[in-house]
């Protein structure tokens, strides 16, 4: 391994004199190579593709992940203050929305209010 | 359990919000007032003074209407007596006629006061907006502004 990382090396052409040693080249040197596999490698590795298979797949999956996260108390507060501030913006699209509507009615209103002829007139067209 | 809660907040949140953000009753003055201090941008001391012109023409303006109305049944009555009998009293029908003209006269003078007062209460921008308002309202109604 250390030989294929020394070959891959990229080498530049340089001289002693213009360029300072390359502190990399003294850890390369220091490079062993790796021990023995472990013999718990392989069991592991199998035991970790055993548990990937029994995860559960689809919405539940995706049902358990959110689950995950919501446990940690970081992202649950999050949530409801996102939970929060979305209902204060619907609030407030409603409020907008009504007030729009409202805004002729309360138009006509007030001129009835102020004018004694329009009252009489809505007041007999009324059903 | 977190979701629940979320969801509880949220809807807590909006109907809080929404309850202190209710849109004006257009039924009262106090609403209608509300409004237009809100639309026009009213300060307080100009909403306290053009409440005061309300409140103040409000009985004679209140008088007027159900003088208003008085005539309305009073002419349906004088109609319905012309269809059934087939006669018209035309001195009853002009008199009646010269008092109609004259609450009506007398509606669109306090209305006109009224405006007037109002709109000398505010800025010359919020008075553009509130002739706009009062025009666009009753746009064939009675020449309020003019």
């Amino acid at each position: 391994m250390a030989g294929v990382m020394r070959a891959a090396r990229p080498t530049l052409p340089r001289t002693a004199m213009s360029l300072p040693p390359d502190p990399l080249d003294r850890l390369l040197e220091r490079w062993d190579e790796p021990g023995r596999e472990s013999p718990d490698l392989s069991p592991e590795v199998w035991r970790r593709i055993n548990q990937d298979a029994r995860k559960p797949r689809g919405v539940t999956a995706w049902w358990a992940e959110i689950d995950a996260w919501l446990t940690r108390p970081p992202f649950a507060a999050l949530f409801v203050a996102c939970c929060a501030l979305l209902g204060l913006f619907l609030a407030e699209v409603r409020v907008n929305h009504q007030q729009r509507e409202q805004s002729a009615l309360l138009a006509r209103s007030y001129l009835q209010l102020i004018d004694p002829l329009l009252k009489a007139d809505a007041a007999a067209k009324a059903p | 359990m977190i979701l629940f809660l979320g969801l509880a907040v949220g809807i807590a949140a909006h109907v809080v919000y929404f309850g202190l953000h209710r849109p004006y009753d257009p039924g009262t003055l106090d609403g209608q007032l509300a409004w237009m201090k809100s639309e026009l941008q009213l300060s307080d001391e100009q909403f306290q003074r053009i409440r005061e012109l309300h409140e103040a023409s409000s009985p004679r303006l209140r008088s007027l209407a159900s003088q208003v109305a008085q005539m309305q049944s009073e002419f349906a009555a004088f109609e319905n007596t012309r269809r059934n009998s087939d006669k018209v009293d035309f001195i009853e029908f002009a008199q009646f006629v010269e008092v109609r003209r004259n609450i009506s006269r007398q509606c669109l003078d306090s209305t006109r006061r009224l405006v007037m007062a109002a709109a000398g209460e505010m800025t010359p921008e919020q008075r553009r907006q509130y002739f706009g308002i009062v025009s666009a309202a009753a746009p064939e109604a009675s020449p309020l502004t003019n």
